[in-house]
């Protein structure tokens, strides 16, 4: 990228969507800027947060031969970067009950026998907007390490710029939630106390007291709510309030 | 002492009585084995046509890992991950137009720390500086043969043992030997520091069949036949090796091999880190005997008494 001066936050920089050009306010990030610009955005725009992946976007500054890649709703504009957006990657998916899966170290290869192909040129790695370790976690799902790329690609968002990129084709994404589901079926320790409390709902602990917070008036449930004992805010880890009749204690 | 370690991936899905026993070992040499961060596949097999050099990205990315964890060393037990590293990392020694074609692709990399999430972007270009080592170079000049066998722990002089080089440790001579590659003594050396007894065989240099077992499988029946047949008939009660793919020849499709060869009733083949591991004193259940197709479970019999040993021939 060229330097710039730094820009006042109004001021409009060009950037080139799908190769026509247009001038828009240089804080903004991709996304905005293209509603900014006209455009109405139906898909490939999801949670604006930065967590749903629908909004992958490849970018190129016109002085780099390098695609740059990022989320248009995380990414801000920078001047003349050319852009387009990949709305949806058409991987192959495969069709499974994660049920009948077994999680043993062949599941990856079995169901995307194309795993093989890595070259392991890293590309894949270099294409991913949230930071992670594709190659990584591909490396290991070769190994048959479920845990390992159930953990490695935690972050992924799963829009897809990975497989776009992938001179092997391959599915990175999808192999990555397939690691997680598996490990979240199998392999993830369950939580005990989470199994407890089930069980004492069950059994009715929490029946009367729901109960009687029915039977309340608005007013007075109001009233209770805004008078209930509040955890201090610098609390001794082990706070517990002085009624616990709403509240788990284990 | 901590020292580089590279696996490989089939150490750690279908060879991990190789893996296995090979940490007991190193663990009672009191070396801890490093893996580099986020190392991948090293291609199995060094490419042919090295004017295309993907082939060569993994296998350098990796070495250049190792220097980038400040080691000077790396260590590995797979014949063919040993032979792939070696020849990659003498191709950046010697050769200035792969050098420069690989490094201008590794310079794009992005590393990115599994815990701080940190992303590294720059890269020094990597010259060919870290030494690629098979663990039996590890043994012989690092730890040494002579310290080796003071630490020996058990008498292991009743296991007769044929030692197999295969291919990928003598050849190519000039890239990858680790020994002469006509009368190599590395592996005999070796045996011989943990008190076992040697057999020499004709067939120690021999092929196994390698790949064909994966394209067309029978064909790999009379190379491993030979070899197998050969140390027995030398008075061999097990047939030592370092490469998961000879093992896989040799011992995981003994049956077929008995299918084709109907005198031939079985032959223990181990990995030699399961007998330093043994040597060295490590419990019998740490070494991944129950793996083998062809039990060598007696001849690990803790009575240590050579004529309590009888191995089902």
């Amino acid at each position: 990228m060229s330097e710039e001066k730094v820009k006042s936050k109004d001021e409009l920089v060009p950037i080139f969507f799908m190769g026509k050009c247009y001038e828009v306010p240089s804080s903004l990030t991709i996304q905005k800027a293209l509603e900014y610009a006209g455009y109405q955005l139906v898909r490939g725009c999801g949670c604006r947060g930065g967590i749903c992946g629908a909004c992958g976007t490849v970018f190129r500054y016109p002085d780099s031969y390098k695609i740059e890649v990022g989320l248009a709703c995380q990414t801000v504009v920078q001047p003349n970067m050319y852009i387009a957006q990949l709305p949806f990657f058409p991987g192959n998916k495969a069709t499974y009950n994660i049920a009948d899966l077994e999680p043993n170290g062949s599941v990856f290869t079995a169901l995307y026998p194309e795993l093989y192909k890595c070259i392991g040129c890293g590309t894949c790695t270099r294409s991913c907007p949230m930071d992670i370790d594709v190659l990584g976690y591909m490396s290991k799902a070769i190994r048959g390490d479920i845990e390992g790329v159930a953990k490695g690609s935690f972050d992924c968002v799963m829009c897809g710029l990975c497989s776009g990129r992938c001179p092997a084709e391959e599915v990175q994404f999808y192999i990555a939630i397939l690691a997680r589901r598996l490990y979240a079926l199998h392999m993830q320790p369950r939580s005990a106390h989470l199994k407890r409390a089930i069980n004492s709902a069950e059994e009715g602990q929490w029946t009367e007291g729901i109960a009687k917070l029915k039977a309340m008036n608005l007013d007075t449930l109001k009233k209770v709510y805004s008078e209930r004992e509040m955890e201090p805010h610098m609390g001794p880890e082990d706070w517990i309030p002085g009624d616990t009749n709403y509240v788990n204690v284990d | 002492m901590r020292v580089h370690y590279y696996p490989g991936c089939t150490l750690k899905e279908k060879a991990t009585n190789l893996e296995d026993s090979t940490r007991e070992a190193m663990a009672r040499l009191d070396t801890d084995l490093v893996e580099p961060e986020g190392w991948t596949c090293c291609g199995a097999e060094y490419p042919l046509i090295t004017e295309k050099i993907h082939g060569l990205i993994p296998p350098v990315r990796i070495l250049r890992q190792v220097e980038i964890e400040e080691g000077s060393k790396v260590v590995t037990t797979c014949a063919f991950c040993f032979a792939v590293l070696k020849r990659a990392n003498k191709a950046m020694l010697d050769n200035p137009t792969l050098h420069t074609r690989v490094n201008e692709y590794l310079a794009d990399d992005i590393l990115i720390d599994p815990t701080t999430k940190e992303k590294r972007t720059h890269f020094e270009s990597y010259n060919g500086d870290v030494q690629v080592l098979h663990l039996l170079e590890y043994l012989r000049d690092e730890v040494g043969l002579g310290h080796l066998k003071s630490l020996v722990k058990r008498d292991l002089s009743h296991i007769k043992v044929a030692p197999y080089y295969g291919c990928r440790l003598l050849r190519p001579q000039k890239e990858v030997a680790i020994d002469d590659p006509e009368t190599p003594t590395i592996f005999e050396d070796f045996l011989n520091a943990i008190g076992c007894t040697v057999v020499d065989f004709p067939f120690k240099q021999e092929c196994c069949g390698s790949y064909l077992s994966a394209s067309m499988p029978e064909t790999s029946n009379e190379p491993s036949y030979r070899v197998l047949n050969s140390a027995k008939m030398n008075g061999a009660n097990v047939v030592a090796l370092s490469c998961p793919l000879c093992y896989y020849n040799m011992d995981t499709r003994q049956d077929r091999i008995k299918e084709e060869y109907l005198e031939f009733n079985g032959f223990p083949v181990l990995y030699f880190t399961q007998l330093l591991a043994w040597a060295l004193g490590a419990d019998v259940e740490t070494l991944g005997l129950d793996k083998h197709l062809c039990d060598p479970r007696p001849l690990f019999d803790i009575k240590q008494n050579a004529e309590d040993v009888e191995v089902n021939l």
